[in-house]
């Protein structure tokens, strides 16, 4: 059955509607990032600026301290997706593969983890960091991702248990040990279970607020999450901040977020999959 | 790990039987993991329980104070608890309904056959992608008092408001930015609806019924399961909303006082431990009763597919 142009037209009209509503924001984000300060000071506001200053990008790591807290949500970003996937990867196995007593139990208590909210904990972890004298470091930021989590040792277990035994029992007849078969056949095997859990873990870390908020006070030490909203703070009352150049600061933390998902999709679908249900 | 199969350990690899080197490879395996339950987990849930029944300033040892903490929370003069969570009440009864609407509208409109169907779906996707703060930034440069949004509206002649900085208003500019962000919802439903077998319309086509009538009957009950996982989603994520709270306001704007940053001023700038860990108890315990109401309303309305009903 193939409805007619005129039943589908309310259908384009409305999409449309929605699109613009989604994409207009955005656009305006990126010729915002693109306009002279002389601009973005007009009133009534112009819908696109008259002149493009490509200069703004250089202008954000030469004038303000973003090139210094990208560098610094780097630095944390790397460690936390390595140790989640190592750790997620080997609880994953570990729950999906080997028979052990309480096996059961360390299954239910990883669900579990998934029903506490994090301000349900952050008092006494804020407290223990604080004991340890990690304030103003990035190890309050960094070793709880070293640990793996519940969301992504299900994910890891779900994928873990499609991979057929057999290659297991042929590992081991060549002579591997746990650690080989983990290492030989069940990483190679699982990337998209893994790449999931690495865009998860970045997607977390790189949009943090909360955490380096609480933990680092040091400007020096700030992720750029929490240093493009310090750029909007220090400016005086009554003066407004170059929205220009906080645009171009939030182009810098969204680029490679919507890259990652971009170039991600693929795996997310199949790690996704394990789960029963298809996300992305 | 590698070492035990390798030399070293040789001698008690023949002294232990295969079921006690799978055991042992089992706990070394999950080491960090029940290392991270115990220390992010089990310790800190405990400690939060025992804190909310103390006075701490994190200079003085704390001081056990009973239930007082709860009984100045919730029946104490000037106490903001309930202010807070009539806010976040408020953010949420919008929010969530609002956002599982519009995503199964959209998921139905993207699911027909139209043209460019994958670029209208990356566009309802690519918002919900961008992080918090960056959205923050975005609408409050939009929503400005004099901003685009305001102008549009003068142009329509509607005076519009001081959206993210009038107390009435504010919880309403928070709610549009959680609406633009809702890709993730609009893309599961779409899956879910993806998944639908034809047959189910065919069937009911020639049974006569209209699109309201499969809407109801086959639709609805067919995407049920990824309503519930959305609606019990949306409500925990609303209940814990901080991020763009604080950014727009930095906590100081009754309108947008909401649970959590409640819970982080006077942790953390008023050192209150006992206290703010008595509100993340009640928070906590709140969450977990609403997920259960829900669940239990659920049975109603959700269809599992290969259930005898």
């Amino acid at each position: 059955m193939r409805p007619r142009w005129g039943q589908r037209i309310p259908v384009y009209v409305v999409l449309l509607f929605g699109t613009a509503l989604m994409v207009l924001p955005l656009l305006w984000m990126v010729s915002t990032s693109l306009a002279s300060t002389k601009y973005v000071t007009t009133f009534p506001p112009k819908l696109f600026p008259d002149t493009f200053e490509f200069a703004n990008y250089g202008r954000i790591f030469s004038d303000t301290d973003l090139g210094r807290y990208l560098f610094n949500s780097v630095v944390i970003v790397i460690p936390s997706m390595v140790g989640q996937v190592v750790a997620s990867s080997f609880a994953g196995y570990a729950l999906a593969r080997l028979r052990a007593p309480g096996r059961r139990i360390w299954f239910v208590v990883t669900l579990a983890t998934l029903m506490i909210p994090y301000e349900a904990t952050i008092v006494p972890t804020f407290v223990t960091f604080q004991y340890l004298g990690w304030i103003n470091t990035f190890w309050p930021l960094i070793v709880p991702q070293l640990f793996g989590s519940g969301y992504s040792i299900f994910l890891m277990r779900q994928f873990i248990m499609q991979i057929p035994t057999e290659y297991d029992e042929a590992a081991r007849l060549d002579g591997l040990g746990y650690f080989g078969i983990w290492r030989r056949i069940i990483v190679p095997l699982s990337v998209p279970a893994l790449a999931t859990v690495a865009i998860f873990t970045f997607t977390f870390q790189w949009g943090n607020f909360l955490g380096p908020l609480i933990y680092i006070n040091d400007p020096e030490k700030y992720p750029l999450a929490l240093g493009l909203y310090a750029m909007t703070q220090t400016s005086n009352v009554g003066q407004t901040p170059d929205w220009n150049l906080i645009m171009a600061g939030g182009m810098l933390l969204t680029v490679p977020m919507v890259m990652v998902y971009f170039f991600g999709q693929r795996f997310l679908y199949e790690g996704g999959n394990a789960l029963g249900r298809i996300r992305v | 790990m590698g070492t035990m199969t390798r030399s070293g350990r040789a001698p008690t690899r023949r002294t232990m039987s295969n079921r006690t080197r799978e055991t042992v490879a089992f706990y070394l395996f999950m080491l960090p993991w029940i290392v991270g339950i115990l220390a992010l987990y089990a310790v800190p849930l405990v400690a939060s329980v025992v804190l909310s029944f103390t006075d701490w300033d994190l200079f003085q040892p704390p001081q056990w104070v009973g239930l007082r903490n709860y009984s100045s929370l919730l029946t104490g003069e000037g106490s903001n608890f309930w202010l807070a969570l009539r806010n976040t009440a408020y953010y949420a009864a919008i929010l969530v309904p609002v956002n599982l609407a519009l995503s199964i509208g959209f998921a139905l409109l993207l699911n027909k056959p139209i043209v460019l169907r994958r670029w209208f779906r990356t566009a309802f996707y690519l918002p919900s992608t961008i992080p918090i703060v960056a959205v923050v930034m975005l609408w409050s440069w939009l929503l400005a008092p004099s901003g685009i949004v305001n102008s549009l509206l003068g142009t329509v002649g509607v005076d519009g408001p001081a959206w993210l900085v009038d107390p009435a208003r504010v919880k309403d500019g928070l709610i549009i930015m959680g609406v633009w962000q809702l890709g993730g919802g609009v893309v599961l439903f779409l899956a879910a609806l993806q998944a639908i077998p034809r047959y189910l319309y065919e069937a009911t086509m020639l049974d006569g019924a209209g699109p309201w009538r499969q809407f109801r009957s086959i639709t609805v009950p067919m995407l049920s399961p990824i309503i519930l996982f959305n609606l019990i989603n949306g409500i925990i994520g609303a209940l814990q909303v901080f991020t763009q709270v604080y950014v727009v306001t930095q906590g100081h704007n009754a309108g947008a006082l909401m649970l959590v940053p409640f819970l982080y001023e006077n942790a953390f700038e008023f050192n209150k431990m006992g206290y703010a860990s008595a509100i993340a108890v009640l928070l906590f315990v709140m969450i977990m009763l609403l997920t259960l109401v829900v669940l239990r309303w659920s049975r109603r309305w959700v269809h599992y597919e290969g259930e005898v009903s």
